[in-house]
């Protein structure tokens, strides 16, 4: 197979982009125009995921913005059934730079405990409490005293890191709150890596699948953690037997950290895209519980289900080339999975465009999946690292329609915001009608958008939204 | 038709004592975003950490940039940065991108670096004659205020910055200001309306204070004759600035915004005296106020049905304030709460006014945040409020019969954007509480299933 595209700038396997990384050969850095979400961010985001808490960010109320408008009111509110809780916040202003800021914070964890009542309150520095030294964690210390719930501080500042980094503290705050085990919880477990809040009311998501998998195999759940769960949920959390993640890319670092400190062992599996990788998904927290009899039974009722929906998939993929590009929407690891499912029914994947900073930043995620077997053709090209919005730049339009033309009996796995000259599988997040992607449920979903896909690749394509998305010039 | 200030105490800000607020307000960066965002054929370079280009992305939205044109960037700052200084970074930055095809990149500092001293002025005076682009930079950390304040902060600097004062005078002629803080989602619609007035009176914009605006027409500002203000919450020292500097008056001050017939027909009034064109005034009118009873007399609009009816407003200034007469004389609803994102002098100053003037005395909260709305609302518990998507929720459970969405963040989304100025602005308010009046009675739930 032969590309043919001068505008190439890596073509070789997963295991092959990541010794460039690492060996910096390829520089993990991403343009000015691109700036992903700040450490302050993602440990907002977990925090959040928890019933009743009071996130109480000390710095001024730009921080809050997104996470007031967005987490708190669009997503939560809206669309997950969440009431509207506070996005609490110290307004620091030039005075409080100047001398600091620590009364203020005191006065507010009072104030935030008198006015909201929580379960927990969380400061969350930003850059300016970081900056000036404000010293949170003796503040949450002092503060825990006169107030009726506990006080945490995280180190969130802007500057302190990546998005990653806020997610791993975060998660890793959240274990003070997780209390010396009373008992065992029998057959039950810890989903971690969750963010946010609860799954959204009006459909079904990745995470409601898995929950509905281990209830048919009889696997009671502690805590969701942090999507949605309590406070006396996560005191608890010690008590169970094991822990899984819904993602192992989020879930990983709390999953190794509540293994080595409380010897909870932590369910090592990839995402279940697929009918494999959900059986492993599966009897990877199965087993560990004595429970993979009750699972193997699940599964060979679940994929007899599917059967139809798994031989149309085979039937469809074989021989195909997959060319897999999900680069924001649902992101790279769930591209990394999908690559592997395609395998699976017998098509030859080739992931596009994945920056070389996402491999750094996942890299324990893109280790594990490489250990699995997971190592697909790879491609980078010269758009990818041009200013500009990677979901609508025009060079690496260009440059896929070109790749894919190099290509024999190509399919494209992505989004729909692409117009290469081939059927176009559109696994965007944002159609709730084809949710989940997850499980065997994910199966008949997946196999659906792969039906429309082939079986209407010659209607003609929307002139109107690739000139929205792309302009109309031709150079 | 300006007014004195009134002299009596005017009420304390509510927001100054507290040390935890849920606040409804951004800060001074995402001001100053919003600001240099408005200018056409420009870039936004932001001096920051990553997390802050987020409320870059909030002002990109706002202003309806396209990306096609107008790019932001960020400097991305990490704690090496922080430690070491971020200039190195910030010029390194400058120059990736020098061959972008604009004529100004705006250089905005955010907290971190302005805490830790980097001077971006410095930098971009030595890197300008590197550049063919102007360079401005706006020191507009978060901690300076609000993002009204933010919008004071870029407009100052931008006019100080780029205004040429060699021009001549443009008889009969406006630089608009502020028209961006505004509540109202779909704010360049009000825009359009005042532009359109304009033209009709035959008063020539010599440029808006930001919105698609060249920077040929902000060297040219001072060739304006007058000055509108179309806030009430940010923009006035631009306009005093432009008075002080230029010689140019401010028309319209000190009277509400047009949303509703009388606050309508008293600022254009206002205008016409000014510009001379008092018969086009009226015949704008009468237009328009028999337009507006027409359709009304063809649609039926059921907020007829509210009359006085307790009423809650919970917005900015610009729209909040003018609401407050059109919620009372044109809908006929009783305001029992005022609650405003801010409390300057100025705003009280204007909504004491209108109050007075109405003969209302409602609870009235300045500076109000999340929190003080919730209490506010279960203190007066009135049975319509004209808020956002954050009302509606914060009524839960207190009976509000009906939450209208008009400010910030609302439910609809509204691909063509919908005015709250002038007379189809009325009519777009009629709407709006249409369909949350309809919403309001459709059943949530069937009393038993068909049998097909």
């Amino acid at each position: 197979m032969n590309p043919g595209n001068n505008s190439i700038v890596f073509h070789g396997d997963l295991q092959q982009l990541l010794n460039k990384v690492e060996t910096g050969e390829m520089i993990p850095k991403l343009q000015a125009s691109h700036a992903p979400m700040c450490k302050f961010f993602t440990s907002y985001y977990v925090i959040s995921g928890i019933r009743h808490v009071v996130p109480l960010v000390h710095g001024p109320t730009g921080c809050p913005l997104y996470m007031s408008d967005f987490v708190r009111t669009r997503e939560c509110c809206e669309i997950r059934g969440v009431p509207l809780e506070p996005t609490a916040c110290t307004s620091l202003n030039e005075s409080n730079i100047i001398y600091g800021g620590e009364g203020k914070l005191l006065e507010a964890v009072k104030e935030a405990y008198a006015k909201y009542h929580p379960d927990l309150i969380v400061i969350l520095s930003c850059c300016c409490s970081g900056i000036i030294g404000d010293d949170v964690e003796s503040i949450a210390h002092e503060a825990e005293k006169l107030v009726g719930c506990r006080v945490l501080a995280l180190r969130s500042e802007g500057f302190g890191g990546d998005f990653r980094s806020g997610y791993e503290d975060a998660f890793k705050l959240i274990m003070d709150l997780m209390e010396p085990p009373e008992k065992k919880m029998k057959g039950t477990i810890n989903i971690l890596g969750a963010r946010w809040g609860p799954t959204p009311t009006e459909f079904n998501w990745d995470m409601d699948e898995i929950e509905r998998l281990l209830g048919e195999v009889g696997i009671k759940i502690n805590a969701i953690i942090a999507g949605g769960c309590t406070v006396e949920q996560i005191k608890h959390a010690r008590e169970v037997e094991l822990n899984a993640s819904w993602c192992f890319d989020w879930g990983q670092k709390l999953g190794d950290l509540m293994q080595e400190r409380f010897g909870i062992p932590y369910s090592n599996t990839g995402q279940p895209y697929g009918p494999e990788a959900t059986k492993e998904w599966l009897l990877g927290v199965a087993t560990p519980l004595g429970m993979e009899a009750e699972a193997i039974k699940v599964i060979e009722r679940e994929i007899k289900e599917v059967e139809p929906d798994i031989k149309y998939l085979r039937k469809a993929l074989s021989g195909k080339t997959a060319i897999i590009e999900i680069s924001e929407f649902p992101g790279p690891i769930r591209a990394l999975s999908l690559a592997r499912m395609a395998e699976e029914f017998g098509a030859h994947p080739v992931v596009i465009n994945v920056h070389p900073y996402t491999i750094k930043e996942r890299m324990p995620s893109i280790k594990f999946l490489l250990e699995t077997g997971v190592n697909p053709e790879i491609i980078l090209t010269k758009g990818l690292f041009r200013l500009g919005s990677f979901r609508s730049s025009k060079e690496t339009e260009d440059e896929l329609e070109e790749i894919v033309k190099g290509y024999e009996n190509p399919i494209f796995f992505g989004n729909s915001g692409r117009f290469p000259p081939c059927p176009v599988v559109n696994l965007t997040l944002m159609n709730p009608a084809f949710q989940p992607q997850y499980g065997f449920r994910g199966i008949k979903n997946i196999a659906a958008l792969v039906r429309q896909a082939l079986e209407n690749k010659n209607l003609p394509r929307s002139r109107l939204f690739k000139g929205m998305l792309y302009g109309t010039r031709t150079n | 038709m300006e007014q004195e200030p009134i002299k009596e105490p005017a009420a304390p800000s509510a927001s100054s004592s507290e040390a935890c607020t849920d606040p409804y307000l951004r800060c001074a960066f995402n001001g100053a975003a919003l600001t240099a965002l408005g200018i056409s054929n420009s870039a936004l370079l932001a001096h920051s950490p990553q997390g802050c280009e987020y409320l870059v992305n909030n002002a990109f939205a706002s202003q309806e940039c396209d990306y096609m044109e107008t790019m932001t960037l960020c400097t991305k700052l990490c704690v090496d940065e922080i430690v070491h200084g971020g200039e190195d970074i910030l010029a390194r930055t400058i120059r990736e991108v020098k061959d972008l095809p604009i004529s100004a990149l705006f250089v905005l500092s955010a907290c971190g670096p302005e805490i830790v001293g980097d001077d971006i002025v410095g930098v971009c005076e030595t890197l300008q004659p590197e550049v063919k682009f102007r360079l401005v930079p706006i020191e507009c950390a978060g901690f300076r205020g609000s993002q009204y304040d933010g919008i004071d902060i870029a407009l100052d600097t931008i006019l100080k910055k780029l205004v040429k004062d060699n021009v001549e005078k443009v008889p009969n002629s406006v630089c608009l200001v502020a028209p961006h803080a505004n509540a109202n989602p779909t704010w360049p619609a009000d825009l359009a309306w005042v532009k359109q007035v304009l033209s009709r009176m035959g008063v020539k914009v010599v440029a808006t204070l930001t919105h698609r605006t060249p920077i040929a027409e902000i060297e040219n500002i001072a060739s304006a004759e007058t000055s509108l203000l179309l806030s009430h919450d940010a923009g006035q020292k631009a306009a005093d600035y432009l008075s002080s500097a230029y010689g140019i008056k401010q028309v319209c001050k000190g009277i509400p915004l047009p949303i509703g017939m009388t606050n309508t027909h008293r600022w254009l009034t206002a205008l016409g005296e000014r510009f001379d064109a008092l018969k086009t005034t009226e015949e704008m009118v009468a237009e328009g106020e028999r337009m507006v009873m027409a359709t009304c007399r063809r649609k039926w609009p059921m907020a007829r049905f509210l009359y006085r009816t307790p009423a809650a407003i919970v917005a900015d200034a610009t729209v909040g304030i003018p609401l407050v007469r059109f919620v009372t004389e044109e809908m006929e609803m009783t305001p029992e709460l005022v609650a405003l994102y801010t409390s300057q002098r100025p705003v009280r100053e204007l909504l004491e006014r209108e109050l007075q003037s109405l003969g209302l005395n409602p609870k009235v909260v300045y500076g109000t945040d999340v929190y003080k709305t919730r209490k506010s609302l279960q203190e007066v518990r009135p049975q319509v409020v004209f808020g956002s998507t954050i009302e509606r929720h914060a009524s839960e459970g207190l009976s509000v019969a009906y939450v209208i969405e008009v400010v910030r963040m609302v439910r609809q989304f509204r691909m063509i954007n919908r005015e709250y100025f002038g007379y189809n602005g009325i009519l777009n308010l009629f709407e709006y509480v249409q369909n949350e009046w309809t919403m309001g009675w459709r059943s949530k739930e069937k009393r038993y299933g068909a049998k097909w």
